[in-house]
């Protein structure tokens, strides 16, 4: 088969796809809604893993103090941190490099910080412990001293995030088989109905001399665009439904100074989906096609 | 071009559709095929062109052996034959251009070729003018006509009719076989399964008769034949 003849092949599957347009229609909002409830879980672990890793990039324990301390109030707290027998080493933190290092994190989306400036901070101490089994211990008794607001132990979190991350993997794996088993079913009814629709038209094709190829790869064609559209369409309104909650729900997170989680940022997100997307929209359209092809077609 | 050796059709159901078929249509040729309905005549167009295979002997098409080709093979053969059918089988949403390309377009055939080619055949046929009418405007005849420039735009070396002018009036019935002959005169080999009495007997060209799935006859220059003329079926 030459470039040519693919070349027409694939204008054919196009043209179908416009021809059976409801049946088409029907089966690219499958793809769509499937990809959208699949995309939302797979931003939910990318921003798990994307959190996890600024957690982890945290130090191990750190001591957050009031807002509003001055200098000596701060040294106060840090001579009270250091007389703990479990504290090897602890080092200030001032509001501003807690800003900056802030908005260095934050990279492409510093912009959501204008308006904010280091008041946004506390002073905060970052402590190296002896023992860390009893970590929670130290915890608790550096909570006591006067002017500690937070205590944070970044292993906790990214235990927890690791567990929470591993369940939602899991339903994900679940979701992903049970729609695309969906999608590939409707999207085989779909191409079986096309071959019904044209038997005759094959017939004819088949005296005429051609090849079982020929013959098939418009159907696969048709599938794969439907797919495809399904595909694209889905990541644009994941885009713009979670582009929309992303910025809105960072800045709340800023106005609330938990600037230690934040969501990842939209374009970055979809980015990362869309490899496999194409491939799983492509895939099951195909799928799906030579699903319908081998039981309906017999060329 | 076409030889049956020693070819027999047992379908599932036990009916003996062809038995022991020893037949040669040499290149040039132009053959009638007759006989009532049932008697065998569909299933020798049908191995011709591979639709069936022969439960025993080989058959032999412009150098295939069909009797053994695999399926892959299958789209070659016919694309060496030209086939015309009595219910003209053209694409309904394509016109006239467009469903006599389509069989150069399967083989792959270049723009230029194709462009050079189908107002060659459609001129052929006297069609010219209908090219981009779609087939539902056209009558009976012209859709068959369209069905032969079809069938011929890839020059095949041999034609296969199978009942191609059941659907048509006598007039347009002779201008289908004056288009065979003319094909016929211009070397291809020519194959015409009918029940057609009048033209068959007009025309004196080769007859093969087939009955109960036997070749009872196969004459130069033949007629009909008298054994079949009070049939109901025959015109």
């Amino acid at each position: 088969m030459n470039i040519r003849t693919v070349r027409y092949l694939v204008k054919e599957g196009i043209i179908n796809t416009y021809k059976n347009k409801i049946m088409s229609l029907a089966s690219i909002g499958i793809v769509f809604a499937s990809l959208f409830v699949f995309g939302l879980f797979w931003i939910l672990l990318i921003n798990l893993s994307y959190n996890t890793e600024v957690v982890r990039s945290q130090p191990e324990m750190q001591v957050f103090c009031e807002y509003e301390l001055d200098d000596a109030q701060i040294d106060q707290v840090r001579q009270q941190i250091l007389n703990n027998p479990n504290i090897e080493s602890c080092k200030l933190v001032t509001p501003k490099e807690a800003f900056d290092k802030y908005k260095k994190d934050l990279g492409e989306d510093a912009d959501i910080l204008e308006g904010f400036d280091e008041s946004l901070m506390s002073a905060s101490f970052i402590i190296k412990l002896h023992d860390t089994e009893i970590s929670a211990q130290t915890m608790e008794d550096l909570m006591k001293i006067n002017g500690v607001r937070k205590v944070s132990y970044s292993k906790d979190i990214v235990d927890f995030i690791a567990k929470l991350s591993r369940w939602v993997n899991v339903v994900s794996f679940v979701l992903i088989i049970v729609l695309m088993s969906i999608s590939t079913f409707i999207i085989a009814n779909t191409i079986k109905l096309t071959v019904f629709a044209r038997r005759k038209e094959i017939n004819i094709m088949k005296y005429i001399g051609a090849t079982d190829w020929f013959i098939r790869l418009p159907f696969i064609i048709e599938g794969a665009f439907i797919g495809l559209v399904g595909v694209v369409v889905s990541l644009i309104i994941l885009h713009s439904v979670y582009g929309a909650s992303e910025v809105k729900f960072n800045q709340e997170l800023l106005a609330m100074r938990m600037y230690f989680i934040r969501l990842v940022p939209a374009n970055t997100a979809i980015f990362r989906m869309l490899p496999s997307f194409l491939l799983l929209g492509a895939g099951v359209g195909t799928l799906g096609s030579v699903l319908s092809l081998r039981k309906h077609l017999k060329v | 071009m076409v030889e049956f050796r020693n070819v027999t059709k047992k379908y599932a159901n036990g009916t003996v559709a062809l038995k022991n078929a020893n037949v040669v249509i040499d290149k040039g040729d132009f053959a009638f095929v007759v006989g009532p309905s049932g008697s065998g005549k569909s299933t020798f167009i049908k191995l011709i062109l591979k639709e069936e295979t022969p439960t025993e002997g080989q058959v032999f098409v412009n150098g295939y052996e069909v009797s053994s080709m695999t399926r892959r093979e299958v789209p070659y053969l016919r694309r060496s034959i030209g086939v015309v059918f009595q219910d003209f089988r053209l694409l309904p949403d394509r016109n006239v251009y467009d469903n006599v390309a389509f069989a150069m377009i399967i083989t792959g055939a270049q723009p230029k070729e194709i462009r050079r080619q189908v107002p060659m055949c459609l001129a052929l046929v006297g069609l010219s003018r209908k090219a981009s009418c779609m087939p539902n405007e056209l009558s009976g005849g012209e859709q068959q006509r369209v069905a032969l420039a079809r069938a011929l735009v890839n020059n095949p070396s041999l034609l296969v009719a199978d009942e191609p002018t059941g659907n048509l009036d006598p007039e347009n019935s002779w201008e289908i076989m004056r288009l065979l002959n003319e094909i016929n005169q211009r070397g291809t080999t020519v194959i015409v399964a009918t029940h057609e009495k009048s033209i068959v007997d007009a025309m004196k060209k080769r007859v093969i008769a087939i009955e109960r799935g036997i070749i009872v006859r196969d004459q130069q220059k033949g007629l009909y034949g008298n054994e079949y003329k009070n049939s109901s079926i025959f015109s």
